[in-house]
């Protein structure tokens, strides 16, 4: 979070620094102030937000843990001096942005926004805004964190969201599930959503066969373009009235249009890796109470696991009682590992795709509305297991800026270092010249203490590959 | 005008012209599948009004 807000001389409140992401509704903003995340109501939002939790909707969409639950704050805890109500949100450990989400974390976050949507409808409320940056997973659930989201339905008012809902979550779910999975990339591209002319361009002829998608991606888009040449589209779009029955009839064909996307995870770079790799039993064994025995010296709570796949040691530490972010640069692997959480119910794991060599930047306004992974980091310790040699020889990154990374993500860090003689190193190398020197155990060592004390180091039983256990200095 | 400020979002004049006409496109075969439905749903509750043992309360 930078100050862009950081005193107002009316009320002389001191250290509240705006959230860089939340300036563009007028009805209010999120700051953080010592260290407590706080949500202020302006005037302009304030008799909405009152009806609102006088409603009965607010009470049972946050027992439901469909949106944040947040306590009432003292004014004198605001930011400005126009704030009319303060609230104090419940955190999220974590905050993931939509190009991060596997391909199921994407679809989950869209259906929990449609069926708020519904559910509002039935009580007389709508959404007045539907970006996918409004959700964020708690406990590897979707939640709607944008507590201001809602406002009253107008009798015949259509939802002004349609839009930023289908560029936001349709748009690139249809081309993930009906082009190819890494187009969820496209999102960090364009903060806004993907324009519906470009996702119509990318998806194939076939998609207008599908009334959901033909209805809310191709002639949505064709009816963007035909209106925003005319001049006399805007009072024609003031004066469009959609009876409720209506409206709640085309929410849920949005939502049967998204639940009907289908993506299979499979085929792709790792998710069959685990199967592939030449490790023996016993060193796998070997492997998991290594990391077991490592991370417990460590003390962590939150654990960042880099390379994760489908999850094998992500599990190892969450079952021990962390929290464990599990990264993955194949979105299969990720999404399988997604939808093992899921199935389990378990809420301690939370897949995320990323490619460490490429990882998040700020995007957005000032290149800071969406913060980059690095900014956001905040584990307690990293596992790096079976990926130094993916990233030093296939990303040919040198292993001190290699450990340099490591150690500005966590104190503590479990890598495990795999040598040339390693099957799997030897095949990365069959097809390139072998430019790599200085990787070898003693440059690994080399390089480790730049950054770390070397608390451990053993061999993994049966292999030839190192386990270490380092600590920030 | 209190929701005028509230609708900061553009909406877009074409993603409303067309929600409008999707609905009432939409509303069309929903009619017909609710009638069918309707219909249906009448012969299969005839078929199964005997009390079976999922009737009752249910720990969700």
């Amino acid at each position: 979070m930078t100050a862009l807000a950081p005193t107002d001389p009316a009320t002389g409140a001191i250290q509240a620094s705006r959230d860089p992401g939340s300036f563009r509704d007028p009805g209010g903003f999120v700051y953080r102030r010592d260290g407590i995340i706080y949500r202020q109501i302006d005037e302009p939002a304030i008799a909405d937000w009152t009806a609102f939790l006088a409603s009965g909707l607010a009470e049972r969409l946050i027992a439901k843990r469909r949106l944040i639950g947040h306590e009432d704050a003292p004014l004198d805890r605001a930011a400005t001096s126009t704030a009319r109500a303060v609230i104090r949100p419940e955190p999220v450990e974590f905050i993931s942005y939509p190009y991060e989400w596997t391909f199921g974390e994407l679809q989950d976050a869209a259906l929990l926004t449609l069926d708020v949507q519904l559910e509002a409808l039935a009580a007389g409320w709508t959404l007045r805004d539907a970006t996918a940056y409004n959700v964020q997973f708690r406990d590897a659930k979707p939640i709607l964190i944008d507590s201001l989201s809602f406002a009253p339905l107008e009798d015949g008012a259509p939802w002004i969201a349609y839009r930023q809902f289908c560029e936001h979550f349709l748009a690139p779910l249809a081309l993930m599930a009906r082009t190819d999975v890494r187009l969820s990339r496209l999102l960090r591209a364009d903060p806004d959503g993907i324009p519906l002319d470009l996702a119509a361009e990318l998806l194939p002829w076939r998609t207008r066969l599908n009334l959901g998608l033909l209805s809310h991606v191709h002639l949505h888009a064709r009816a963007q373009g035909r209106y925003a040449a005319d001049d006399d589209a805007g009072s024609t779009a003031r004066g469009v009235r959609i009876d409720r029955k209506r409206l709640v009839t085309l929410v849920q064909n949005l939502r049967s249009t998204v639940a009907g996307l289908r993506w299979k995870p499979a085929g792709t770079e790792w998710a069959e890796y685990a199967d592939h790799t030449s490790y023996a039993d016993a060193a796998t064994a070997s492997k998991g109470s290594l990391v077991e025995a490592f991370l417990a010296q460590t003390g962590a709570r939150s654990v960042w696991d880099l390379g994760a796949n489908t999850g094998r040691y992500s599990r190892l530490a969450a079952d021990a009682g962390r929290s464990v972010l599990a990264f993955d640069i194949d979105p299969a692997a990720a999404e399988r590992n997604y939808r093992q959480v899921r199935s389990e119910g378990r809420g301690d794991i939370l897949p995320l795709v990323l490619d460490l060599a490429n990882p998040s930047p700020g995007i957005g306004w000032a290149g800071g509305e969406r913060r980059s992974l690095l900014d956001r980091a905040g584990a307690d310790a990293i596992i790096a297991l079976a990926l130094v040699h993916h990233l030093a020889i296939s990303r040919n990154v040198p292993l001190p800026m290699l450990l340099d990374l490591f150690a500005d993500l966590a104190p503590w860090a479990v890598v495990e270092f795999v040598p040339k003689e390693d099957p799997m190193v030897r095949r990365l190398l069959a097809t390139r010249e072998d430019v790599f020197p200085a990787y070898t155990l003693d440059g690994f060592r080399a390089a480790a203490v730049a950054r770390y004390e070397i608390v451990a180091e053993q061999p993994v039983a049966e292999s030839t590959r190192v386990m270490f256990l380092l600590r920030r200095r | 005008m209190l929701h005028v400020v509230l609708a900061y979002i553009d909406p877009g004049s074409g993603s409303l012209i067309i929600q409008v006409l999707l609905a009432s496109l939409i509303a069309i075969p929903v009619f017909f599948r609710n009638q069918i439905a309707r219909l249906t749903g009448i012969t299969r509750r005839r078929d199964s009004e005997q009390p079976s043992a999922d009737d009752g309360p249910r720990a969700d």
